[in-house]
């Protein structure tokens, strides 16, 4: 598939390349749900003391994949809603490496591959896996057909990768080789903007040799480094086995955990958007006060803190104390506050569209001062097929929202909903203000639903025949 | 502008529910939301939005039109102006009143219905035809149809071939010459001729070159020729016309494969001797057959309206060929002197066969995706 679609949205507030860390909190909050986990399996104890990289809890439904406590501190648990509260917190040594009896036990178990693989689980590194097509969290135990590694992060704004690779090189060369212990024969695909850059012919340097490693350029426009694209344009099947992805953060925490069979706790993230003062990157630990955040880098008065990108980030509930696991990043944005006068009769200079339909179009590309304003009215859609130009999974959105205005699920199957990569595109581009995003994210969820329902009654007519046949069987014997 | 939106917020509870004026709320809301962008905020992913709305979008496609008013403004007196006020007051009665029954926000759509239309018409009608011809348009043509967004075909040209077909000697007797002052019609002359009510009938150039009067092609590209209001001035469509394409309102490839298709044709028919020309040549004939009639309109402005064109970019070639096409057909071996009008009707029944047509393949393709 080649790359079509695709748009960078023009927003201000871009994270500078350096990195400021943050001071060591007193206390952190660590919320137990996160994009995909929901920590829901307590292993500590209400004020048991805990070191840094124990595990604090773990999500059942995702492979036991834990939460880390990032400091030593003393576990409350119902200090706050939803979280788990580290209090008198203190940088004290992180837990050095796992008991020997227990590796051993382990190893014997599950042999020396399962042994990287319950390593990189337990210390914090699995989560920054993903399943390339469905985003989720993939089986630790499977073996993918490929693993892709990207360095690109396009979304305004999250952690981009160079940020983060900055002075660690090395480990992620080492990274990758590590990755490429837990497979086979099956290759690693590097994705980087510039295939001839300084930094990607350094890596190639340090990789000489690893066939396995096979590069991948793509354009810088967003969302082009979505794993879900990048597997399609790579030519990967989905029927042909899963496909791992992970981006330049589990590459280094791959290292961190194999090498040096450390916990992964403190993160970079960036922060960014029209409604931070001074955007730049932050080094932070899970868990840390997002006042204290906002407190340092958001001067509006009335300001979104997004979760993620502006795209297809969650906006921060105000019960949400301290960052969670999965941030890769925390877009600001004001809200709406004032209604302009004649406001679309207006010339435009400061408004950057996908069209040139305002005076801008004779500027330079500039960045705009965006609200979380809708900025229109929700109208009926009028097929004029900027979504079908701008989406880059190549389906229509326009005419899958069609099919499900009239409830045509099937349609929109036929259609495939499926292959939407949730970039928010559409809903970004749309004149009309329709939240084709939502609609197509909800008709996805409704099929892949329906399918399983399928599926399972299927397996119980299926047990049911069975059992009628072995109760038959066994009345002729008995006869 | 802070005095007016306290004035705007103070009267909106009498057309809120239980105000003594709650049935005209979308008439209130249309009149708010013109004045003010509205207030709403996103509600989650994508937190931020393009600034790009329907209202922009229409307006585009209004400017682009401007000039072309004007050359009608110029060339056939201020009754023109009359015609677009009872064009909107028309189409805005019946486009209210739906919405009012349906409880629906006005679209910004009609805007552009109500300035094309009187556009496309003969600059003499009476102004009752001009009023009855798109309430029909807007009735028939949009609204039994589910209102903007939903209709089958182009409202101003439901309109148009209604008037054409109800009352065919007022369309055609009402066809005058344009103004020959400097300065046309711009001194608030009521129509070119300046007499009024007797204003002389004139053949267009397509009805006078079937008895052998050519118009000439430079007239046609100024507009000092007879013809619909706002469809004899070449040059101005296509400025205007460009300016649509530039912004993407309209999709070029509509415009290139009629134009396209069109050209082709009448050359392939001229220099087969199908057709007699009474100029010479290849190149001019071609030129004049191009500019004369409401072609090069219909073409930038009609059938680029996205609603009833293909949504699919092959849909919207074809669409175009049949267009362009089916114009020529008409032109030279039919009865009818001028054909755009059908031709683009016809194009906006065939469009959602197309798109099926278009988009069956595609999903075919995307279904061998892994």
């Amino acid at each position: 598939m080649r790359l079509i679609g695709g748009y960078n949205i023009p927003l201000e507030g871009k994270p500078e390349h350096g990195i400021s860390v943050m001071p060591e909190s007193d206390v952190l909050y660590l919320p137990l749900r996160s994009r995909r986990f929901t920590f829901d399996e307590l292993s500590v104890k209400e004020g048991q003391r805990v070191n840094g990289g124990d595990i604090l809890a773990k999500d059942t439904d995702n492979y036991g994949v834990p939460l880390l406590a990032p400091r030593a501190g003393r576990v409350r648990l119902k200090a706050r809603d939803g979280h788990i509260v580290l209090e008198e917190v203190a940088l004290l040594e992180e837990r050095a490496d796992m008991a020997e009896e227990k590796m051993e036990h382990i190893e014997q178990e599950m042999g020396a591959a399962g042994i990287n693989r319950y390593k990189l689980l337990t210390l914090g590194a699995w989560q920054f896996f993903y399943d390339a097509y469905s985003g989720r969290l993939p089986d630790p135990l499977g073996t993918p057909q490929a693993i892709i590694v990207s360095t690109v992060s396009l979304e305004p704004f999250v952690v981009r990768g160079d940020v983060q690779l900055h002075k660690r090189l090395l480990n992620f060369t080492r990274g990758l080789e590590q990755l490429q212990s837990l497979l086979e024969y099956q290759p690693i695909y590097l994705v980087m903007p510039d295939i001839k850059s300084n930094l990607a012919n350094l890596v190639r340097d340090q990789i000489r040799g690893y066939a396995w490693v096979k590069m991948l350029e793509i354009p810088l426009t967003y969302p082009y480094d979505d794993f879900g694209i990048l597997a399609r344009r790579l030519g990967l099947k989905r029927n042909k086995g899963p496909v791992w992805a992970v981006r330049t953060e589990g590459v280094l925490a791959a290292d961190r955990a194999l090498t040096m069979t450390k916990p992964c706790t403190v993160r970079i993230i960036s922060i960014g958007g029209t409604g931070v003062q001074g955007p730049t990157h932050i080094k932070a630990v899970p868990g840390y006060p997002l006042e204290a955040i906002r407190y340092k880098y958001v001067l509006e008065p009335a300001a979104r803190l997004i979760n993620g990108g502006a795209l297809t980030g969650e906006a921060v509930r105000d019960d949400t104390l301290g960052l969670d696991a999965e941030c890769r990043g925390l877009t600001v944005i004001p809200e709406l506050q004032e209604r302009e006068f004649l406001g679309f009769a207006r010339p435009g200079w400061d408004r950057s569209c996908y069209v040139p339909c305002y005076l801008s179009s004779l500027r330079k590309p500039f960045r705009e001062r965006f609200t979380s304003g809708l900025r229109g009215e929700a109208r009926p859609c009028v097929s004029c097929g900027y979504c079908d130009e701008v989406c880059p999974a190549g389906i229509m959105p326009s005419l899958i929202h069609k099919y499900l205005y009239r409830d045509l699920t099937e349609e929109a199957d036929q259609a495939r909903v499926d292959l939407c990569v949730e970039c928010g595109l559409c809903s970004y581009v749309c004149p009309s203000k329709i939240d084709l995003r939502k609609q197509l994210i909800d008709a996805k969820d409704l099929i892949a639903k329906e399918k399983e329902e399928m599926r399972q009654e299927q397996l119980r007519q299926e047990e049911a025949r069975k059992q009628e046949e072995a109760r038959r069987q066994s009345e002729e014997k008995s006869e | 502008m802070k005095w007016l939106l306290k004035i705007v917020e103070a009267v909106r509870p009498t057309f809120e529910e239980g105000g003594k004026l709650r049935t005209f709320k979308p008439i209130f809301e249309a009149l708010e939301h013109f004045l003010f962008s509205p207030s709403t905020r996103t509600l989650g992913a994508p937190h931020v939005r393009d600034p790009m709305d329907l209202k922009r979008f229409m307006s585009m496609a209004i400017i682009s039109v401007v000039p072309c008013a004007f050359a009608a403004l110029y060339f056939f007196g201020w009754r023109f102006l009359a015609m677009v006020v009872v064009s909107y007051a028309a189409g805005l009665t019946v486009e209210a009143a739906f919405a009012i029954v349906r409880k629906e926000g006005i679209n910004e759509g009609f805007f552009v219905t109500g300035i094309l239309f009187p556009l496309i018409m003969p600059p003499n009608l009476p102004l009752w035809m001009v009023g009855l011809g798109v309430a029909f348009g807007v009735l028939i043509g949009k609204e039994l149809f589910g209102g903007t967004g939903r209709n089958v075909f182009n409202p101003a040209l439901v309109g148009r071939c209604f008037l054409a077909l109800a009352y065919p000697k007022a369309m055609s007797q009402s066809y005058i010459e344009p103004s020959g002052d400097l300065l046309g019609c711009l001194l608030f002359k009521w129509l070119p001729s300046g007499s009024g009510v007797d204003a002389v009938t004139v053949a267009t150039p397509l009805s006078a070159a079937k008895g052998g009067v050519m118009a000439s092609t430079s007239h046609m590209l100024l507009g000092s020729i007879s013809g619909s209001a706002g469809e004899t001035s070449a040059i101005l469509i296509i400025l205007g016309g460009v300016f649509l394409l530039f912004t993407r309102v309209a999709n070029w490839r509509t415009v290139v494969s009629i134009l396209g298709s069109f050209i082709i044709l009448t050359a392939a028919l001229i220099a087969s001797g199908a057709t007699k020309v009474g100029i010479d040549g290849l190149c001019g004939p071609v030129v004049w057959h191009l500019f004369a009639g409401g072609l090069l309109f219909g073409a930038f402005f009609m059938a680029t309206d996205p609603v009833t064109s293909p949504t699919t970019n092959p849909g919207k070639w074809i669409y175009g060929m049949i267009i362009g096409t089916v114009t020529v057909l008409i032109r030279n071996f039919t009865g009818y002197v001028e054909g755009v009008t059908f031709a683009i009707l016809l194009g906006n029944i065939i469009a959602p066969i197309l798109d099926e047509a278009i988009i069956e393949v595609r999903i075919r393709r995307l279904r061998s995706e892994g």
